[in-house]
């Protein structure tokens, strides 16, 4: 794919034009992580320094740290100083970060089983099954796509105050066990690429469709299937209206609605803590990216793909 | 599209199965809430949902402590919780409610109206019953809708001015003598103002600081916004009009760019050092009780006053100041778990003593009748008496009690920018009365629906 | 072989296999939607029943201006969001698309911003959005210029937030990117040897290959701005003076913090028809251009 040469694209011929290149690709991606570069900064800032207008992104330490950078006990006093703003946060009385935390790990693992599953079973009916009507049906499938997902909050709300589930984690994870439109078409376009005499061979050998299902398709679809479980950890993670709407006890928050009750009842002012809570709700997101980029970039430009 | 990564491919995926088995692992590992760690076994846990944070809900964790330290069959486990009316109604709504909830008192008519506050008079027998007639009668009136009491009040505020003495001193009015009358006010407002160019150094008074109140500025010119017997929204009769017109000469003399300019600056600094009265950029600011207690934090030494709002001649009475009482309140929602337990401490809150702590550690005057001596005595809140005397007064007004006054309000801030970027004012309230009456309207015929349904 | 393929599957078999989706479909999204055209008919206050009211609901949103001005507020968001945010991704990935180290990277971190969860990402742009403090007017400073009150100036505030979700392109950057790559080479070399210059090749080239992935970005931008809630809602409120108060966010206030779920629900399918019309005018425009240029 890359024996284009490399200026195919448009960019100016020549190294003037390359290295033009090379600083708008530069300031791109530090225009991208500035914000979070700077949320990290100010983290670990003591409150007094988070206020004032100065761009820094190391804390200033106490007089009495050891000045030069070369001694162990500046970066040991710098340690301490990163980790005050954490241990806060974390244990501190405001609030209860390690509940929430717990409570968004709960959520996740039972959404992202739930998705992972459902949509890959539905995804088989509709790619590896021959019924009448399928075609059209899955049509129906990409159209839920279009419907706004603030139009169903209210109507969702009262189906679950129907169900008595309002209060529990349940409507947070409960509908992922029926399958999401977008996994089960980016499964489908999956498994129609895997080549039609692998099932033939094992009907041959004697498996029926659930065989076929366990044993031929899920296993030579692992990429697309961590693709889809990796979307779902990070769509359920970030979720934030649905746990505004249907928790009720701050024993059952999850981190991003913990985060914002934390936020709003501090009006932002202690900024360092506001952000250390926000890094502890970021990083894991952006630790499982740094692990499985490869399958979130498939996922998510195999949305675009053809209609 | 990728950076290559072939070499280090094993070890990342030891790292993802570290991390997988560490979530499931924190995942099912059993482990008690902090808001659930330090109940004593044995008593009923009740929730209760209140909005204060920071010193304001220190003090009222201190009545909690109090009560559960005064009886041992029911434990409150009060949680801050934000934007708490629309928590408590989303939680109500939903069926989940906490067994007390610290709302504001717009919201007694609306919770009234559905059913979702359990009347106290429902409460209680002739032991136990908590009497309506401890409060004071105007606060009597925002604890009860169409005869019925639902709520109890954890706190009472009404709008006052504030005034830096020092200022009047330096720019030669008397300190012992506030505005008293809208031309007063406006007469003070100027000899105190400070221009640097067309920009404002210093302002006597400005209305959009803060805005919390676009709604407050009728009841200077006696403006009374409802109707209740009529059931009607009063917005657009001749003193609402005239109190707007007023609004709206201040950014005219001052200009609107530069008095917008001085409003979004000090906007978000209230209740900081950076608050605009305490850090000197206005001489006078319409304000409540709580701006006591946030002086006395960051301003100790700021030499300031509070007089009774001034009003404009016509209705101007020495002996009873004018004002407009909002409280914050205590309801129990239909469908919580523990409705009598909730009952008992809402009770316990009503009590005297446990008012006038509360209201003293939140510089505020008591709601109650009945007044110990002692309350007045080194209340953090110099200029209590004041209040005191609002609250008191004949010709104080309650808030508006219609279930659609959060939407009407609503409505009242869009009409103050549009008045104070110079928009006609009769059209500008013109609007509110039409949209204001046609939900009213509404909200009447639907409950004549629901009557006719049974 | 077809046959054969055909011979293994029935209705029942198939319909068993989609069962979670069906299931799914019609509990939780089916009956919800149907119940709101209902509630839409009611006057239900969220703590009571619901009283059939017919069309009262629609016919008050011609006088209710708050409803109006969310409308103009959210359409003002999608027009500048969808653009800005099409023509960034078009830009990044282009840009990026070279196949070196640093190209590689760069990517990463322009995609990271997706993954960061809204709270958060609210909670740091609150904080750069300082007119103080925040990183932006500090730098604005730095230059000599005195940046505005982003979100606390009505006449800013609705475009910080358009400034904001172009922060979050990582997805149509990524859709792009692969649209790219599926350009064959030599349709790039028949035009060089045409003569055509680098904007001409990205004109007559690039662009009609990659239009079926813009159409589809465009799509899901439009979806996605004209429902866009959590930003208003946790950085501004709906203010100053309403100018962030999105359609979602009237529709999140009407229901939860005027419990007027009937009122709500009406608005709600005002939105629909809206995404409806203006995501198949989009597609529909897609389809031409792409139409077009084949032909």
């Amino acid at each position: 794919m890359n024996q284009r040469p490399n200026n195919s694209r448009g960019g100016m011929p020549g190294g003037a034009g390359r290295r033009a290149g090379s600083a708008l690709i530069l300031l791109a991606a530090l225009a991208y992580l500035t914000p979070l570069i700077w949320m990290i900064a100010l983290s670990v800032k003591p409150a007094a320094q988070a206020g004032s207008a100065t761009i820094a992104l190391l804390p200033r330490l106490p007089e009495e740290a050891p000045v030069s950078k070369a001694s162990p006990g500046y970066w040991a006093a710098l340690a301490a100083q990163a980790s005050a703003n954490y241990r806060e946060v974390w244990s501190g009385a405001a609030a209860d970060f390690p509940t929430y935390f717990r409570n968004s790990l709960i959520v996740g693992i039972l959404s992202v089983l739930g998705m992972t599953v459902s949509s890959a079973v539905a995804a088989y009916g509709f790619s590896r099954v021959r019924w009448p009507g399928r075609d059209a049906v899955f049509v129906l499938v990409l159209l839920t796509l279009m419907i706004p997902q603030a139009v169903l909050m209210s109507p969702q709300f009262l189906l679950f105050k129907q169900l008595g589930m309002i209060g529990s984690l349940l409507p947070l994870w409960l509908p992922s066990w029926f399958g999401g439109a977008f996994s089960i078409f980016l499964l489908r376009q999956f498994f129609l690429s895997i080549p039609n005499e692998l099932d033939e061979a094992a009907r041959i050998d004697g498996c029926s469709h659930l065989g076929t299902f366990l044993r031929v398709v899920l296993p030579l679809s692992k990429p697309a299937l961590a693709a889809v479980a990796l979307l779902q950890a990070v769509a359920t993670w970030n979720d934030f209206l649905g746990p505004l709407l249907f928790l009720n006890r701050e024993e059952q928050y999850t981190l991003s609605l913990g985060l914002q009750m934390y936020q709003s009842q501090h009006g932002g002012t202690p900024w360092n803590l506001v952000m250390a809570a926000s890094c502890i709700v970021v990083l894991p997101v952006l630790g499982l990216y740094v692990l499985t980029r490869r399958f979130f970039v498939e996922g998510v430009a195999g949305q675009g793909l053809k209609e | 599209m990728d950076i290559p990564s072939h070499h280090t491919g094993l070890t990342r995926r030891a790292a993802l199965g570290t991390l997988a088995a560490g979530a499931v692992g924190a995942a099912v590992w059993p482990r008690t809430p902090r808001s659930r760690a330090d109940i004593p076994s044995g008593r009923t846990v009740i929730d209760y949902w209140e909005k204060w944070t920071g010193p304001e809900g220190d003090a009222v964790q201190r009545v909690v402590d109090r009560f559960n330290a005064e009886q041992s069959r029911v434990w409150v486990r009060r949680t801050a919780v934000s934007e708490i009316d629309t928590k408590a109604m989303v939680a109500i709504g939903g069926g989940d409610p906490p067994d007390v909830v610290g709302v504001f008192s717009y919201n007694v008519p609306q919770y009234a109206r559905s059913g979702a506050a359990m009347p106290l008079g429902s409460f209680g027998d002739a032991s136990t019953r908590i009497d309506p007639g401890i409060y004071v009668p105007a606060v009597r009136k925002l604890l009860t809708y169409r005869g019925e009491f639902i709520a109890g009040i954890t706190s009472l505020y009404s709008l006052a001015l504030y005034y830096n003495r020092a200022m009047f001193k330096e720019v030669g009015l008397d300190p012992d003598a506030p505005p008293r009358t809208v031309p007063e006010l406006d007469a003070a407002a100027e000899r105190l103002l400070v221009r640097q160019g067309t920009a404002i150094a210093r302002a006597g008074l400005l209305q959009n600081l803060p805005l919390w109140w676009p709604y407050f500025w009728p009841v200077m010119f006696g403006g009374v916004l409802y109707d209740p017997e009529k059931d009607r929204a009063v917005f657009d009769d001749a003193a609402t009009i005239a109190a707007y017109e007023w609004v709206a000469s201040y950014p005219k003399r001052l200009g609107v760019a530069a008095s917008e300019e001085f409003g979004v600056a000090y906007n978000r600094s209230f209740h900081s050092p950076q608050d605009p009265f305490i850090a000197g950029r206005v001489a006078m600011i319409v304000q409540g009780p709580w701006l006591a207690n946030f002086i006395n934090h960051y301003g100790p030494h700021l030499d300031y006053g509070v007089a009774p709002i001034p009003v404009t001649p016509g209705i101007f009475d020495d002996a009873s100041p004018h004002g407009m009482l909002e409280a914050d309140v205590l309801m129990i929602p239909r469908g919580c778990r523990h409705p009598e337990e909730a009952f008992e401490f809402v009770r316990f809150t009503q009590r005297q003593d446990v008012q006038e702590q509360l209201a003293r550690e939140h510089t505020k005057s008591s709601p109650l009748v009945e007044c110990s001596k002692e309350f007045f005595v080194g209340h953090p809140n110099k200029c209590v008496g004041v209040f005191d005397a609002i609250t008191r007064s004949k010709n104080v007004l309650i808030l508006p009690q219609t279930p659609v006054w959060k939407s009407y309000a609503h409505l009242t801030e869009g009409a103050f920018d549009a008045v104070w970027r110079g928009e006609h004012v009769p059209a500008v309230c013109g609007a509110v009365q039409r949209r204001a009456q046609e939900m009213i309207d509404k909200a009447a015929r639907v409950e004549g629906l629901r009557r006719a349904r049974g | 072989m077809s046959a054969n393929r055909t011979s293994r599957g029935s209705l029942a078999t198939g319909l068993a296999w989609i069962s979670p989706w069906a299931v799914g479909f019609v509990v939780f999204l089916l009956a919800p939607i149907a119940m709101s055209v209902y509630y839409s008919l009611t006057d239900y206050a969220l703590l009571d029943s619901p009283v059939w009211i017919g069309g009262d609901n629609y016919a008050e949103l011609a006088g209710d201006g708050l409803f109006w001005r969310a409308l103009r507020n959210t359409l003002v968001f999608a027009f500048f969001s969808v653009i800005g945010s099409t023509l960034l991704s078009v830009g990044l990935a282009v840009l990026l698309e070279r196949p070196t180290r640093g190209a590689a990277v760069a990517r990463a971190a322009v995609f990271l911003p997706t993954l960061v969860p809204v709270v958060a990402n609210c909670v740091a742009w609150l904080w750069l959005f300082n007119p103080q403090y925040g990183l932006i007017n500090s730098a604005l400073g730095a230059g000599g210029v005195q940046g505005p009150n982003w979100l606390g100036d009505s006449s800013w505030a609705l475009m910080s937030l358009v400034l904001m979700s172009l922060w979050v392109i990582g997805s149509p950057m990524l859709v792009v990117g692969a649209a790219l790559k599926d350009v064959p080479a030599s349709l790039y070399e028949a035009a060089s040897l045409d003569g055509m210059t680098a904007w001409g090749r990205f004109r007559h080239v690039t662009l009609p290959m990659i239009s079926p992935a813009l159409t589809f970005n465009v799509i899901m931008g439009i979806i996605w701005s004209l429902q866009v809630l959590a930003p208003p809602m946790i950085m501004t409120r709906g203010g100053p003076d309403n100018a962030t108060l999105t359609f979602s966010m009237y529709i999140y206030k009407t229901a939860f913090e005027f419990g007027r779920m009937g009122y709500a629900s009406a608005l709600a399918w005002v939105q629909i028809l809206i995404t409806l019309v203006l995501a198949c005018g989009a597609l529909a425009l897609g389809r031409r251009m792409v139409y077009y240029r084949a032909a």
